[in-house]
């Protein structure tokens, strides 16, 4: 186990070199148009002198390979360089942004649990009953809704319409907005439902088709036969075998959501990792779309790392060993 | 599971999907809330109170890269430049300095400052400090990116180039005595010193570090606490303030990432002042109430919309194979329906561009250019003129413009114009950094662009964007006797000869179509109804200092 972990560790250099190489090829000259010293003043020109203090500074006057051995160097020590347009570090950017998408990531991927699981579980247990037509419906419903629809709907509803009937007495916050009668948790409500909304659906989904699969299963037909109760069946056998797909999911969606979230952000004004790559991308800001990017890797691939250690937790039969496998 | 279990759960499902319904139900009435005309005005003005002011992240709030609207927004409430603006007639006010006079060629500025005023931290303003602040800003080591407004400044050029450390035209004659020598001579000098970024600044505050972050100003407010990045900037009442005390606590700007966001908390009624979103304009102001003069709102009158100070037009490469021939640029400028890309794409809240100065700006008229109007037979007929008659024989024009910012509904109606005249053209959307590579190398061919005033004077729209090599110039326009009148316009200290050269120049380059003026822009913003006097000025910075609010 200890073995398989170090390698994983190890495995991802590699894929450090590659993202890394890959934006760096991105921003040889040709490859995407746009001049980032130019984006800085936008259609306003900029004196020359300003010009060559940002190239010099940047070291963009460096040969490509050079700067790349530059920055990679820097890596290694934890810098990730300036943002060419506000001259903030880009580590410092990320410190305040990276918690708000854990935060809300996090919370998205409890709901998306939870609702979704129990959804998938009720609606295979009771096939074809009304509750499993009504989360057949609701899912197929929700996946087809587009996010920021589905997030400005809660935000009139939650935010506007029910501040009106209630006369001010209950509502949620809209934004990430600070709202001194709101504790700080109360900001992340409706966000996290939102983005939870599209995984729940396919957690419901993939949770049902799994569970009506290992329910038909030989040993689930041993396991009733040998006289246990429903709920032993159902939970310690049907489900336990069933989550495996359902972790990968979650684990993938986790993942996606460090980057990804980039509609619900906008939505909710909220200050998070995947609008300020998206921005910095227009913007050719590239210290902070490659520290954004390697940010992202290194926390996907610790997530997935986790996922594939939680498959042994779920099935026995799958063991990390140092050996061949 | 048990009955019970699976009947609450039911319910829950039920309940949730009903909450749904009813949310969608609920988004179209969203006029539900009269305002109430006949509320007794409140006596007022009353003291007190927060002013919650929507932006968008800034680049900075730092007078040394004090640039967009966003951070000038805060900038002016931290700081005061040596004068100010007045919010409705833009005309020249004394802030920092009480006095200022200049030369009789307009090629040096003596500035003399409010004795007593004060910083933030307590320590008195003096020239010294107006001194370091700029030279702070032409120092490229501070990269900053406003620079050019202080270009006109003796030994600008050599502390760029780095062979000076210092600014040879600006001198602290003694505490309350600013001398500004110019290279040139520069009759508009006094409203370049009006800009937010020009303000004083504490050395010492500078140089202990993140002043960027929580900058000490000499304005009617302080910072409360350092900069809550995407979150909020908060400041408030400076009590030492040397000037009249504001009537509010403080502002706090709420920083939204979306205007669509932005909108709905103003509706929840979190925020006192954001812009209204294109296709609720009308529904606005039927809520709310429009402002009398387009720029002051009270209750029951809080949709602003006058005019700002800027205008959007088509570039047409001046240097262009078919573009190069002025028949043809009056041609294509006559065929745009102005007024009805200002109807459609924006429910009438901008005005069709008249020339390329805008209203607001002292020496508009408002027939300068003329061709910048819609003229379907004048266009035919210049099209004959230059040999192409109904566009036979004219190449496809390539309509370039940044997509995704809405330009895309009013280049798509101009092709619709150019169509109606027989002249074909291809819309060719691009990404914003694209687009600008196009532009700055010129191998655009037509393109779209907005110009907005730095001050509120002829000479912003006039010489950056028509001298020939200015690095504003897109169009590549060149003409020889504009370049030397407007170097004349410039040095001429008599205000009305100086209005009327400049109102020569704008219909010279009128004459020629240099580029398509499309339209004026104007404010579409709503206040709350709890603002009383609360100006929001035609250059887009609100005051911050004779605004109140209801108790």
């Amino acid at each position: 186990m200890f073995k398989y972990v170090v390698r994983r560790v190890f495995q991802m250099i590699p894929v450090f070199i590659g993202v890394t190489l890959i934006l760096f090829i991105l921003r040889a000259p040709g490859v995407l148009p746009g001049d980032p010293v130019r984006m800085i003043t936008g259609e306003r020109g900029m004196t020359d002198a300003l010009r060559q203090q940002i190239i010099e500074k940047h070291g963009l006057d460096q040969p490509l390979h050079r700067q790349y051995v530059i920055y990679l160097g820097n890596l290694l020590q934890g810098d990730l360089g300036e943002s060419y347009q506000r001259g903030r570090a880009v580590t410092e950017i990320f410190a305040d942004k990276l918690p708000n998408t854990l935060r809300l990531a996090l919370a998205a991927i409890v709901i998306e649990g939870i609702v979704g699981v129990t959804a998938g579980i009720i609606s295979a247990v009771r096939q074809y009953s009304f509750l499993d037509v009504l989360v057949t419906l609701s899912t197929s419903i929700l996946v087809s809704v587009p996010v920021f629809w589905l997030g400005m709907l809660f935000q009139i509803f939650f935010g506007i319409k029910l501040k009106e009937w209630t006369g001010g007495a209950f509502y949620l916050p809209i934004s990430q907005m600070s709202s001194a009668q709101f504790p700080d948790w109360a900001h992340m409500i409706l966000p996290a439902i939102t983005l939870a909304s599209v995984s729940t659906a396919y957690v419901a989904r993939i949770m049902r088709s799994q569970m009506l699969e290992a329910m038909g299963q030989d040993y689930i037909r041993t396991a009733e036969a040998k006289g246990l109760t429903r709920r032993a069946v159902t939970f310690r056998h049907a489900l336990k075998n069933a989550l495996i797909p359902v972790v990968t999911f979650v684990g993938i969606d986790f993942g996606v959501m460090m980057g990804g979230a980039i509609l619900t952000e906008t939505v909710f004004s909220w200050p998070g990792v995947g609008r300020e790559i998206f921005l910095a991308v227009g913007q050719r800001d590239w210290p902070i779309v490659m520290g954004g990017v390697v940010i992202i890797v290194f926390l996907v691939m610790i997530i997935n790392l986790l996922v594939d250690l939680s498959y042994a937790l779920l099935d026995p039969r799958i063991r990390y060993g140092g050996g061949p496998e | 599971m048990s009955e019970r279990l699976r009947k609450s759960i039911a319910l829950l499902l039920v309940f949730g999907l009903a909450f749904t319904v009813l949310g969608l139900a609920g988004c179209g009435g969203a006029d539900e809330e009269e305002p109430e005309p006949g509320e007794p005005v409140a006596e007022g003005p009353f003291e007190g109170g927060t002013f919650n002011f929507y932006i968008s992240e800034p680049a900075f709030i730092d007078p040394v890269n004090l640039q967009e609207s966003e951070g000038t927004q805060v900038g002016q409430a931290l700081f005061d430049s040596l004068v100010t603006f007045d919010p409705v007639s833009m005309e020249v006010q004394s802030a920092a300095a009480e006095t200022w006079e200049s030369n009789d060629d307009a090629t040096v500025w003596t500035f003399n400052l409010v004795e007593g005023a004060k910083f933030h931290n307590g320590r008195d303003v003096t020239a010294e400090d107006f001194k370091y602040a700029w030279e702070r800003i032409a120092n490229p080591e501070n990269e900053s990116e406003i620079s050019y407004h202080l270009s006109a400044v003796k030994g600008f050029d050599e502390m760029q180039d780095g062979s000076a450390t210092e600014l040879e035209g600006v001198v602290a004659v003694d505490d309350y005595t600013l001398e500004v020598t110019l290279n040139y001579a520069f009759a508009d000098f006094e409203y370049v010193v009006g800009h937010p970024a020009l303000a004083p600044v504490p050395a010492e505050e500078v140089e202990a570090g993140d002043f960027g972050e929580m900058p000490i100003g000499n304005g009617p407010f302080k910072m409360s606490e350092p900069w809550a990045h995407d979150q909020y900037i908060k400041v408030e009442k400076f009590d030492d303030y040397y000037g009249d005390a504001p009537y509010i606590d403080g502002v706090e700007f709420k920083i939204l990432a979306d205007q669509d966001t932005a909108f709905l908390e103003f509706q929840a009624g979190n925020v006192d002042f954001v812009p209204i979103p294109t296709g609720q304009i009308q529904s606005t102001i039927d809520q709310y109430g429009e402002s009398p003069d387009g720029y002051t709102s009270n209750p029951g009158e809080q949709v602003v919309l006058g005019g700002e100070l800027a205008v959007y037009y088509m570039l047409m490469n001046n240097t262009d194979e078919v573009l190069s021939d002025p028949l043809v640029r009056q041609a294509l400028s006559l065929a745009i329906d102005r007024q009805a890309i200002c109807d459609t794409v924006f429910e009438g809240t901008r005005s069709p561009a008249t020339g390329i100065v805008p209203e607001g700006i002292f020496g508009f008229q408002d027939d300068a250019w003329p061709y910048s109007k819609y003229d379907v037979e004048a266009a035919k007929a210049k099209l004959v003129e230059a040999g192409y008659p109904d566009g036979e024989g004219l190449p496809t024009i390539t309509l370039q413009f940044n997509s995704g910012s809405g330009h895309e509904d009013i280049i798509q109606l101009i092709q619709q114009d150019f169509a109606a005249i027989g002249v074909e053209a291809d819309l060719a959307g691009m990404e914003w950094a694209q687009y600008l590579d196009m532009l700055s190398e010129g191998t655009y061919q037509m393109g779209r662009l907005g110009w907005i005033a730095d001050y509120p004077i002829m000479d912003n729209f006039l010489y950056p964007l028509f001298k020939s090599g200015s690095a504003d110039n897109y169009a590549l326009y060149e003409n020889s006797d504009v370049d030397a009148l407007l170097e004349e316009a410039r040095v001429t200290t008599d205000d009305d000869e100086r209005v009327a050269a400049y109102r020569e120049i704008e219909k010279m380059i009128g004459e020629e179509a240099a580029v398509a003026p499309v339209m004026f822009y104007r404010h579409t913003r709503v206040a709350s109804d709890r603002v009383n006097d609360g100006v929001y000025s035609a250059n887009g910075l609100y005051d911050f200092q004779r605004v109140w609010l209801e108790q």
